[in-house]
């Protein structure tokens, strides 16, 4: 008998616990389902002026869509390429390039063009290229088919040799021979033979494999918190390529040129006789790294603080074998503020954004040997504000975002503000697609009811409801109290968790004459004790 | 020894059921290990990494070959989950033997825990040697290439109490006196909410938590439902 007096001390939470969760789960499904809806059948909104353009209009129209090139003595051109014929596809494509002061310089096809423009250093490709932490979790997801694992072969396709399988619970990667016996370890000490000589290569963050010209099997560029290794599985060689000894690396920002190498005529070749292999990263105290080989070289810059903070500002490097250069694009226009931090705000700077004229820029920079930058050239154009004003339709997204969000529990603002910036900053974060707690707080970020009066309305109503239901069903003052605030909290789930929960049928006091709940067997009012059924008449709600 | 009677009759009327699980695990699941240790490329497949180009980043990632087994251990312990809870909980209040039961001389605590441990001893057994024995066996190395990933041994036993949780929700929705579309149908809501999550995880350790902590909901709900509830 004790454990039952016990059991609902632990019951009646769980149970509480488990309706309210199911209840959110199928409220945000259906709120889900709207907002999917709503941007399925969502038709363009947006009028843009169609009036016939002025000459001007046509040349910064051209300016804009111009590719802005350097030459490797900081001339910069302008590359052009105007729209083919619609339907003519036997049409070779041209180009038209054009000097600083707008001249026309050269016109033909583009396979025909005599100028040798610098090429950059890029990012590596989180889809195509890059190997991330989130495509490490996609694979280790826990499906029916069970997860899966990276392996790495070496030798060619007929007859591999060994297979070395990466590890992430201990940072390593083991190998296995053609007979499937264990080889060796290979961790940030390099190859070895023992698991107790191996040291683990840390935190891993994202990788890029090529084949080498010389070689059949791939070797990867293994990026972890804080080091950058190359791993050649073929020859059994792991390279520490740099290693931050003050902060971590950041996410996704390392590039690449002439780094991989690729055969002329494959995705990313650059050619080397031309150009210094590059690697570009950048560390989270601000300061940029790059390390460049024929010859080694390691430069640490830290770019001026002032440079941040414009719109589309990016930057990008490149190492010929005449210098290291640095491009700068921005523009003169401050950059967005956080979409999620404050709506309004976002959406009064895009229209700003729209209807403003804006001084687009791009600078070339030699950099010296002690990483300082030396201005060689720059180019800047002045976009005006369209003739005909851009006239932005009401987003129907955000208005049926409002609306289904009226529905959501007031307690998910109070939980947003709990959490602070730095939880949310990791939520938002591309790495922590895959994590379903970060997932389940990216999707209360959307339907959160952004302290919306009509939600506070709403919860206000349900309260209301609930008190008149709950007052002669009521058992104690504190169950009363706390299904109201309850329900305040959690607003339409609330609602559904308590009537699920606390629901029962009424009937007329026979002493009072006023009505009272089942679950109790005294009268709320008068104290009366719950009549027994008569003879004959079992049904006590229909004979009472 | 109360207990234990209790026990062995329960088991005796979860044997069927446990066989058959069992049977349909190691046929299904058996068949296909096999069938993929013939032919690899079914599961394993290396392109032909050409001398100087770029590696796609999903080149580089393999299949177990117990993948197709992993799909026979899930469905056949949801299937054994389902099945038991009705059988425990349900067939009683059908054929009317709820007060048989009840009625002896043991505590409903008693009786509840020991259909609880035939429903959990059955899952070990039927599912769980068959699936150590199908994992021994996909790591012998005539068969297969390398050995599988101790991961993989670890996510089977997740799709068993993954079961297991199946089972407790039915458990619940089978001892509630509720209407079928209004709270009846929480218990196997819940299990629904559990399995999606669990298959939303990347993390084995929250797996494992998420699972601990609506084996401990459904069982406090379980004890209380069964304890109170009229029969």
């Amino acid at each position: 008998m004790k454990l039952k007096n016990d059991s609902k001390y632990i019951a009646t939470p769980a149970k509480i616990f488990m309706t309210v969760f199911i209840v959110l789960v199928a409220v945000s499904i259906l709120q889900g389902i709207i907002l999917e809806i709503e941007r399925t059948f969502r038709f363009s909104a947006t009028t843009k002026p169609k009036a016939e353009l002025t000459e001007e209009e046509k040349r910064i129209d051209r300016i804009r869509s111009s590719a802005k090139e350097f030459l490797p003595d900081g001339t910069i051109h302008l590359v052009h390429k105007p729209r083919r014929t619609p339907g003519r596809m036997d049409e070779s494509e041209i180009e038209q390039i054009y000097d600083a002061n707008d001249d026309l310089l050269w016109e033909g096809p583009t396979e025909d063009q005599p100028y040798e423009y610098l090429s950059w250093a890029e990012q590596i490709h989180r889809f195509h290229e890059g190997f991330t932490l989130w495509s490490l979790k996609q694979i280790q997801m826990i499906t029916p088919e069970f997860s899966q694992a990276l392996e790495i072969p070496v030798g060619p396709r007929q007859q591999i040799r060994q297979f070395w399988r990466y590890s992430p619970a201990s940072d390593l990667f083991v190998g296995y021979g053609s007979n499937g016996e264990k080889i060796g370890y290979a961790g940030s000490t390099g190859f070895t033979d023992s698991k107790s000589k191996v040291k683990p290569f840390g935190e891993f963050r994202l990788f890029t494999a090529w084949c080498p010209q010389d070689a059949s099997s791939p070797t990867l560029l293994w990026q972890t918190q804080r080091r950058i290794y190359q791993i050649d599985f073929e020859k059994q060689h792991v390279e520490l390529i740099f290693e931050s000894t003050e902060a971590d690396i950041e996410v996704e920002r390392t590039s690449l040129h002439a780094w991989r190498d690729v055969k002329p005529g494959e995705q990313k070749h650059v050619d080397r006789q031309k150009y210094r292999p590059l690697l570009h990263c950048i560390t989270e105290d601000g300061k940029h790294h790059l390390l460049m080989r024929n010859p080694g070289q390691q430069l640490t810059i830290t770019i001026p603080k002032d440079w941040q903070g414009w719109a589309n500002y990016y930057h990008r490097f490149t190492a010929t074998k005449q210098g290291i250069f640095l491009r700068r694009n921005w523009i003169e226009f401050r950059e967005a503020p956080d979409y999620f931090q404050d709506r309004e705000l976002h959406g009064q700077w895009l229209s700003d954004y729209q209807s403003k004229a804006m001084k687009h820029r791009v600078e070339l920079y030699r950099l010296d040997i002690d990483g300082s930058l030396e201005l060689l050239n720059r180019y800047d154009w002045t976009v005006p504000p369209p003739s005909v004003p851009v006239v932005r339709a009401r987003d129907s997204r955000l208005a049926v975002q409002r609306g289904v969000s009226q529905f959501s529990p007031p307690l998910y603002d109070l939980v947003v503000r709990l959490l602070g910036r730095k939880f949310w900053s990791r939520a938002l974060n591309y790495q922590n697609m895959g994590d379903f707690f970060y997932s389940l707080a990216r999707m209360i970020l959307d339907i959160r009811p952004y302290g919306g009066v009509i939600n506070r309305a709403l919860s206000a109503i349900m309260m209301f409801f609930v008190f008149l239901h709950g007052w002669p069903r009521r058992t104690s003052w504190a169950n009363f109290i706390f299904w109201l605030v309850f329900v305040g909290a959690f607003n339409l789930a609330g609602l559904l968790t308590y009537l699920a929960l606390n629901h029962t049928a009424v009937i007329n006091c026979p002493v009072c004459g006023k009505r009272r709940g089942l679950a109790r067997v005294d009268c709320v009012r008068c104290g009366a004790e719950l009549p027994a059924p008569e003879r004959g008449k079992l049904d006590l709600i229909l004979n009472t | 020894m109360r207990f234990l009677a209790l026990l062995r009759k329960e088991l005796r009327e979860c044997l069927p059921w446990m066989l058959l699980a069992a049977l349909v695990f190691l046929a299904f699941g058996g068949f296909f290990l096999r069938a993929l240790a013939y032919d690899q490329r079914h599961y394993r497949y290396y392109p032909n990494f050409s001398s100087g180009t770029l590696v796609e980043r999903f080149q580089l990632t393999q299949h177990t070959p117990l993948l197709l087994t992993g799909s026979c251990l899930f469905c056949s312990s949801l299937g054994l989950g389902l099945i038991l809870g009705v059988r425990h909980f349900w067939i009683p209040h059908f054929t009317r033997t709820w007060p048989f039961l009840l009625h002896r001389s043991v505590s409903r605590k008693t009786i509840l825990a020991a259909k609880l441990t035939a429903g959990t001893i059955a899952f070990v057994i039927s599912l769980g040697t068959v699936w150590v024995a199908l994992y021994w066996y996909a790591n012998q190395l005539e068969a297969y290439p390398i050995p599988q990933t101790v991961r993989v041994f670890i996510e089977g036993w997740i799709f068993i109490m993954l079961g297991l949780v199946v089972y407790l929700g039915t458990a619940l929705s089978g001892l509630s006196t509720a209407k079928w579309y209004t709270t009846k149908i929480l218990g196997l809501a819940f299990a629904t909410v559990i399995i999606v999550t669990t298959f939303s995880q990347w993390s084995l350790v929250w797996a494992f938590a998420v699972i601990a902590i609506s084996v401990v909901i459904l069982l406090s709900l379980i004890f209380d439902t069964f304890l109170r509830r009229e029969f």
